[in-house]
């Protein structure tokens, strides 16, 4: 083995002009760690104004209503959807309202051993639409505009295809609906997932066996790189607790109803029964001809969990006429956290839907 | 061991294996060693130092190979296994299979070590070496786990083929976890060997003084491999492997806890789940015929 050349000198002696940058910092952090840190999650105020189960309704009003159409926003089952409200000031569910939208939002709940015989059809034509029926009812409309994130995306247009005369626009973001791709690594991993022996032994999907698969689609950056970067920066408050919100969002995966959890897997992921038209739910059939109404997709361009191939077809797929892809420079949870979603697209989604305020 | 089992390795030719294997392994370490004692000082000083150093590291040496050479003849570990005043059958097979074992072990490791200093390679994860956790396993299904399959006889053989299936499983699974785990350092040893190839940066002259500029550096390398790795072949059996053994301790463990359940007259999760499905089924049924009571009824009023 050859003497390495790298200059070990010269790096060792920047780390110790850092040292001393490292020991004000420490004491710095050390104050910010003793004082009281606001990390709630959640924090704009909401009314729960339907409960069926497990699963609640949360209605925000915003100052002045400039929609006549109130915007319902569904989240997928494998995490929170305090995603959508993480930091107060930088939330999407409070620019929204910035926005003039009233929003309501699906929380899933936790769903226990009890919930493990819940289908997807339980979850879609059950849950969903009672709570679309109750919205229509209580603002007198006959169509609401529906949001999807991620594979709530998914469920929004499944529940669009099946209830078109329900809903007035469609916007998905970061929505998987063509499953067979081969660029996302969790497209690789659930084609070989035996879901009958997972839900047999465990009944539902445990949250921290989600939490896990995440962190294993990056585990330089998630492990490591990440925590690196939190002790660099851990001298700035606001940092820290944005720091600290994020990781109670990512570690608190609920369990997933395996019942839906074993359609999921056999009918999206390994079949790709819905852009084929094939999907059953119920004993009805998943016709995407029958989504006519606008339709607004969002997607990003370095999401290595839903990758573009897997949103961009859905465009093609629907029956409407008034489709837009946007892909945004942005990964996943980027699309839903960074301040240009919110400052650039959030507005984009409102003015798109006022357009087509009918 | 059995006849049938002939074509596995015994435990006096895995004693002859393993003297080989150490001896080879140690013969090499000595032609390192007097390089090793010398690496970084000057010519003349290292080749003092080496011969002062040398004479102790070669005695030790010597004496290890007169003791493997006597252990290698024909006959004495025969004789050797000839001498133990075995109390019972059981216990001698026991400490075949352990000794089997470590010297199969033992011969893996060395392979491990001595195959450890080849090049980084591309970033190809097919066809891996059976790496330490393969041979645990092996040792595990070839020699103790026939041991396990011992019938269990009496009032609480029933509950003894329980405890020991969920030990089995819970043995199975660590091993499945072992070997991810070792799986996933695979990325980490590559990239740091690649790292090494930094050093070749040593004669251009851009050379980073910034630690974390290599620290970038190895981070986006370490992510292609990553990358690479998860979606090779070898990943995906191994996760799968891994699941089902997660899934096959989960269950056996279940077993296990119903039976002491049971035995303490508290409801199993087995009896909870079949409640819950009737809850499950009565539920919908009632939400059912709710909303047809509620369509009759507005049809009435239009009526």
């Amino acid at each position: 083995m050859g003497r390495p050349k790298i200059p070990v000198d010269l790096i060792l002696a920047k780390l110790a002009a850092d040292a001393e940058e490292a020991k004000h910092r420490l004491k710095k952090a050390r104050d910010i760690f003793h004082g009281p840190l606001a990390t709630d999650i959640g924090t704009t105020p909401y009314e729960p104004v339907y409960q069926e189960d497990r699963v609640r309704l949360k209605y925000y009003r915003p100052e002045a209503a400039r929609l006549k159409t109130p915007l319902l926003l569904v989240h997928g089952l494998f995490n929170r959807e305090t995603l959508l409200d993480l930091q107060p000031g930088r939330s999407m569910v409070h620019n929204l309202l910035k926005e003039g939208v009233e929003v309501y939002l699906i929380e899933w709940g936790s769903p226990s051993r009890r919930d493990q015989f819940l289908t997807l059809d339980d979850h879609i034509s059950g849950y969903m639409d009672n709570m679309v029926e109750f919205i229509r009812g209580r603002h007198g409309v006959s169509r609401v505009n529906l949001m999807g994130v991620c594979l709530g995306g998914t469920f929004g247009v499944i529940y669009a295809a099946l209830h078109p005369e329900k809903i007035r626009n469609l916007i998905t973001t970061a929505t998987p609906t063509h499953f067979n791709t081969a660029k996302g690594l969790l497209h690789i991993w659930m084609q070989e997932i035996d879901v009958d022996r997972l839900v047999n032994a465990f009944g539902n999907l445990p949250g921290n066996l989600v939490n896990a698969a995440f962190l294993l689609l990056n585990p330089p950056r998630l492990l490591l790189d990440k925590y690196l970067g939190f002790l660099e920066n851990m001298d700035n408050k606001d940092f820290v607790e944005n720091f600290v919100r994020m990781e109670k969002w990512i570690f608190d995966s609920p369990d997933v109803p395996g019942e839906t959890l074993r359609q999921v897997i056999k009918d999206l992921y390994q079949g790709n029964l819905l852009v084929q038209g094939k999907m059953r739910l119920g004993e009805r059939r998943v016709d995407l001809g029958r989504v006519t109404m606008p339709l607004l997709n969002i997607y990003g361009q370095y999401d290595h969990l839903v990758p573009p191939e897997a949103c961009e077809v859905l465009a093609e797929k629907v029956g409407s006429r008034d489709t837009e892809n946007v892909c945004l420079d942005t990964g996943h949870v980027g699309m839903y956290v960074s301040s240009r979603f919110q400052k650039e697209t959030i507005p984009k989604i409102a003015a798109w839907l006022l357009a087509r305020e009918g | 061991m059995s006849e049938e089992n002939s074509g596995q390795m015994g435990s006096e030719p895995l004693l002859a294996a393993w003297i080989k294997w150490t001896m080879d392994f140690w013969d090499t370490m000595a032609q390192m060693g007097p390089g090793l004692a010398g690496a970084g000082r000057s010519g003349g000083q290292a080749a003092r130092e080496t011969s002062v150093s040398e004479s102790p590291w070669l005695a030790a040496l010597n004496l290890w190979q007169a003791f493997f050479s006597l252990l290698t003849e024909a006959g004495t570990v025969a004789a050797v296994f000839r001498g133990i005043q075995a109390p019972s059958k059981i216990i001698l097979r026991m400490a075949q299979a352990g000794w089997g074992g470590y010297f199969y072990l033992h011969q893996q490791w060395l392979e491990g070590w001595q195959g450890g200093g080849s090049p980084a390679g591309n970033n190809a994860y097919e066809d891996l070496d059976q790496d330490i956790f393969g041979a645990c396993n092996e040792i595990f299904e070839h020699d103790f786990r026939q041991l396990l399959n011992l019938p269990h006889l009496g009032l609480t053989g029933l509950s003894q083929v329980t405890v020991l299936r969920a030990k089995v499983q819970f043995k199975q699974f660590q091993a499945a976890m072992a070997q991810f785990i070792s799986l996933l350092y695979l990325p980490v040893k590559k990239s740091l060997r690649a790292m090494r190839g930094v050093g070749g940066l040593g004669r251009q002259e851009n050379l980073p003084e910034d630690f974390k500029e290599y620290y970038k550096g190895w981070l986006k390398i370490l992510e292609g491999h990553y990358m690479t790795l998860f979606q090779s072949a070898e990943f995906i059996r191994t996760l799968t492997h891994t699941l089902h053994a997660l899934e096959d301790f989960s269950t056996a463990k279940e077993e296990l806890l119903s039976e002491a359940m049971t035995a303490l007259g508290l409801p199993t999760r087995r009896e909870m789940d079949e409640l819950y499905r009737e809850i499950y089924l009565l539920k919908k049924s009632v939400k059912g015929l709710a909303q047809k009571i509620g369509r009759t009824e507005a049809d009435r009023e239009e009526g």
